[in-house]
């Protein structure tokens, strides 16, 4: 764990107070926003001091436990499945086993890491969240999966249940890795390059479980969570971000693929699952220049970035900077793979080497229309 | 008059859903409906720790109650949100589900 820069990337408190009194009355409103998602990045590690579980033999190995909120939200609910029982006749307590079986392999069997925390930690998935519950999360100890739509009649409903994608579970997971090695902060950049990170991770253990080339792969995110209701081919596009959805209900898929395209927007903890699209987009084409598995160059790239260089301020000028980094200790300087993703960043509009500067300060003044 | 604002953010997708509902403008029962979920959850005195971060992918809930006399905002997440609150919320997701 580096976490080299202690000091957040946050407007000073002292600054957004003085917005909140003398700005304009648009300022006002989102000075006093943001001092909210500010708060949202004061991520607390106590809850990163987590129960770890280890094997029967008191060896760290793959320990999953599935749980069942009965569509309520208490977590994380009744065991229903625990390492080495038999498949339930509930589908979705099977996905959210072997998916995260799946995730956990792909740590473990590329990158040697031993689950969650590095430590052999449970891997703990709570099912059935909630009634019509379209969402997924990591609560900072484990995994939560709703059902979708449900509780909707057919023709009405746009989701299904959650566990139905694996990329999403192997998302959920990597949060956890994230917050156990940078911890980045879930706001504007930093929580953007989290975003990225779990898309990323995600992916490569779909990609990895159909021994898909990068050329082979979809690279969509989330793919199979819309019912036929919806005119998308899942939730992100790492291809193509900002392409994966157009439908009347749900609107525009409105990932941007390059820094021209960035939003500033203090909605969604200020756009960290939007202007993720931006290194999703520069990791999958260092992926396709370098051709082959992604996970094995690319992915071995990325995740020695995200567990030994990130902190929690990393903005995405660090991710580029660092990552060439760690290419180049892995593979060489001048070698095809730094070049690779060189050329990832430069398409997505990140010069290499440039200063990190006070992008994520930025973005944030620009959210609250205080820069340009 | 008594007015709800409700917005839901974040969430895996990260998409925005905005809800107005003013309970005069509803069929009785379900106007009805709705004040007994804000006395349920105490609305007026309820107060949320704005400190504590939502987590990744979590939904985040912002809900503005105005009646004549009085307004009150208050923003939650799904694992902030106040047991009391919770069938108000749920409540209030639903219907903004409904196409």
């Amino acid at each position: 764990m580096h976490n080299q820069r202690p000091i957040l990337c946050i407007i000073p408190p002292h600054m957004l107070r003085e917005i909140s009194e003398r700005g304009t009355d648009l300022q006002q409103e989102k000075a006093r926003a943001t001092m909210a998602v500010s708060s949202q990045i004061r991520i607390q590690r106590t809850s990163a001091a987590l129960t770890v579980h280890m094997g029967a033999a008191g060896t760290p190995d793959k320990h999953r436990n599935i749980y069942d909120a009965k569509q309520g939200s208490q977590l994380p609910g009744t065991l229903v499945r625990k390492e080495g029982d038999p498949p339930s006749a509930d589908l979705a307590v099977n996905e959210a086993y072997d998916g995260s079986g799946a995730t956990y392999d792909l740590f473990k069997e590329i990158y040697g890491r031993n689950s969650i925390d590095g430590n052999g930690m449970s891997l703990d998935s709570t099912v059935h969240y909630q009634k019509g519950y379209d969402n997924a999360f990591w609560n900072g100890q484990q995994m939560v999966y709703g059902d979708g739509d449900e509780d909707l009649p057919p023709s009405q409903r746009l989701f299904n249940r959650f566990t139905a994608a694996l990329d999403v579970i192997a998302h959920e997971l990597t949060h956890g890795v994230t917050q156990f090695e940078a911890n980045l902060a879930y706001s504007f950049q930093s929580g953007a390059l989290n975003e990225s990170m779990s898309d990323v991770f995600g992916s490569l253990v779909k990609q990895r479980l159909r021994s898909q080339t990068a050329a082979e792969a979809d690279w969509i995110i989330g793919e199979g969570l819309f019912t036929a209701n919806v005119n998308g081919v899942g939730i992100r596009s790492m291809k193509a971000p900002g392409t994966a959805y157009n439908d009347p209900i749900l609107g525009k898929d409105p990932q941007p693929a390059h820094m021209r395209d960035y939003v500033n927007t203090i909605e969604d903890s200020g756009g960290v699952h939007i202007n993720s699209g931006i290194p999703n987009h520069a990791f999958y084409i260092a992926s396709i220049e370098l051709g082959g598995f992604a996970w094995e160059k690319a992915g071995m790239i990325w995740y020695k970035t995200l567990a030994d260089k990130f902190n929690q301020n990393s903005s995405f000028q660090d991710a580029a900077n660092l990552t060439v980094e760690t290419a180049r200790e892995l593979f060489g300087s001048g070698s095809i793979e730094e070049k690779a993703v060189i050329k990832g960043w430069q398409e997505v509009g990140i010069i290499v080497g440039a200063p990190a500067g006070d992008g994520c300060l930025t973005a944030m003044m620009r959210a609250i229309g205080l820069a340009k | 008059m008594t007015k709800i604002d409700f917005v839901q953010s974040g969430g895996f997708m990260g998409r925005t859903i905005i809800l107005s509902l003013d309970l005069d403008d509803m069929p009785p029962h379900q106007a009805q409906t709705f004040n007994l979920l804000l006395d349920q959850a105490d609305f007026f005195r309820l107060e949320v720790d704005p400190a504590k971060p939502p987590v990744p992918d979590s939904f985040t809930y912002t809900i503005t109650v105005t009646t004549d006399e009085r307004s009150h905002t208050i923003h939650v997440s799904d694992t902030t949100a106040p047991e009391q609150l919770r069938p108000l919320l749920l409540a209030l997701s639903a219907r903004a589900r409904i196409r």
